[in-house]
């Protein structure tokens, strides 16, 4: 007979089986005969139900889109983290903070052509170039869905023929659409895949038609990402 | 679609060890949409045992994200003589203990209520929906575990998480942590019988 130290011992290996069979015989004998041991067990398989009844914890928000924003750093990889950004981390501001970026680079670049073919230029860093931006909402500046931005209604579906994809990974296609003021496609990009896989699938959004999306009342021009692969065709993501 | 899933539709079909192979093998071959994938599929695992280890949901989604750079960095080097699972367990363990010795040194050693702030809901995997007393009592007692499970050692708190709040099996939990069988049965055995020690009025009300 096990004396109840040598039992509670094993108790811990007695709950997960691994046991040899005459041990885990010896300690069943002891459990049945002795209240104390008996009650052991039994509180070690309530914890053991305790643990595993943990609720499941859950970061806020999808962390494959913050290690992807990392690795575009690191490997220089294109924007897949947009893929997994989630709704209200879409970035509304970034286009039009890249526009003064880009007028200051085609104004400086403007000005090293000049300097090449002739006489001292005058350069134009004129404030009226500012005007030249697209207003905020406008088919040259798109708003992105957000929480106050909703992700336009499809009105007229179209077939996509996806049959020319082949697989996934180089099959498949990521692509942005501007859906301008009026519900129509203002512009169709290919972001990442084939070009000339791509031919059939972005004239068929090309025909896509939408209900206008408004924002604060104003019909606005909203920029929507898509994934398409051969046999899925996924809903906008943003 | 919800915002981690990407079509990997052949992927999709295979399942276990074949899945993780072809998975793997993709990334290796540069395959960005693969990669996002391995992070979608993992993450949840991943968060739950370093909120578990480290009783901190802000330090976990730091550590979640290290992680992930790390696989990516390492992917050459997985050799798939333990499971991708495995395999990941395993890095997250490493995180966790270094981040738990830095706080140490640094004296940092609070405890936020986790369960209040990051348990995944129950309507969204089909649960019940209980009364808000239910809900409190529910929250109470997993705060309690916690805190018992944060006064365990590191090494005792990460055998049992792995055992019983993960599930794996004592020989994953084996090779996950890189030490013998007989040593992963000796640590959960100290480890149940100090955490049944401070929660022991829990358990009678269970039991009862």
């Amino acid at each position: 007979m096990m004396t109840c130290a040598r039992v509670r011992s094993r108790l811990s290996d007695w709950i997960d089986g691994s046991l040899t069979t005459r041990e885990a015989r010896a300690v069943e004998r002891h459990v049945t005969s002795c209240e104390g041991c008996s009650r052991h067990a039994v509180e070690l398989r309530e914890l053991g139900r305790l643990l595993a009844g943990l609720q499941r914890l859950e970061a806020p928000e999808p962390i494959a889109g913050r290690v992807l924003d990392r690795l575009e750093i690191e490997t220089r990889q294109p924007a897949l983290a947009f893929l997994f950004r989630g709704f209200s981390a879409a970035r509304p501001f970034m286009l039009p903070s890249l526009v003064p970026a880009v007028l200051v680079l085609v104004s400086v670049l403007a000005g090293v052509l000049a300097l090449d073919s002739g006489p001292l230029p005058e350069v134009h860093f004129a404030p009226g170039a500012w005007r030249a931006t697209p207003a905020s909402g406008t088919e040259g500046n798109p708003l992105f869905p957000s929480a106050d931005v909703d992700l336009p209604r499809e009105t007229t579906a179209v077939d996509l023929p996806t049959d020319q994809l082949s697989g996934s990974g180089e099959g498949t296609l990521f692509l942005e659409t501007v859906v301008a003021r009026d519900g129509s496609v203002a512009d169709v990009t290919l972001l990442a895949g084939n070009a000339e896989r791509a031919v059939a699938v972005v004239d068929a959004l090309r025909r896509q038609r939408f209900e206008p999306v408004r924002y604060r009342g104003r019909p606005v021009a909203v920029s929507v990402y898509r994934l398409i692969s051969r046999v899925e065709i996924h809903a906008p993501v943003t | 679609m919800s915002a981690g899933e990407v079509p990997l539709v052949e992927l999709d079909a295979l399942a276990g060890p074949a899945r993780d192979r072809e998975l793997v093998a993709r990334c290796r071959g540069g395959d960005p949409v693969a990669f996002a994938r391995l992070v979608a599929l993992h993450e949840g695992m991943v968060f739950n045992l370093a909120a578990r280890l480290l009783g901190d949901g802000e330090e976990a989604r730091d550590v979640a994200q290290e992680v992930f750079l790390q696989v990516y960095r390492r992917l050459g080097r997985f050799e798939g003589r333990s499971s991708l699972k495995t395999w990941i367990y395993r890095i997250v363990v490493n995180h966790c203990h270094n981040r738990r010795r830095f706080w140490q040194r640094r004296g940092r050693d609070k405890q936020e209520v986790l369960d209040e702030r990051f348990a995944a809901s129950d309507e969204g995997r089909g649960g019940w929906a209980v009364s808000p007393y239910e809900a409190t009592r529910r929250r109470e007692r997993a705060d309690r575990v916690q805190s018992a499970l944060l006064a365990l050692s590191f090494e005792q708190r990460s055998v049992l998480v792995l055992r019983e709040v993960e599930g794996l099996s004592c020989e994953e939990v084996a090779a996950t942590l890189g030490i013998p069988d007989g040593t992963v049965k000796s640590r959960l055995s100290r480890a149940r019988e100090a955490l049944r020690a401070r929660l022991v009025d829990l358990l009678e009300e269970g039991v009862r």
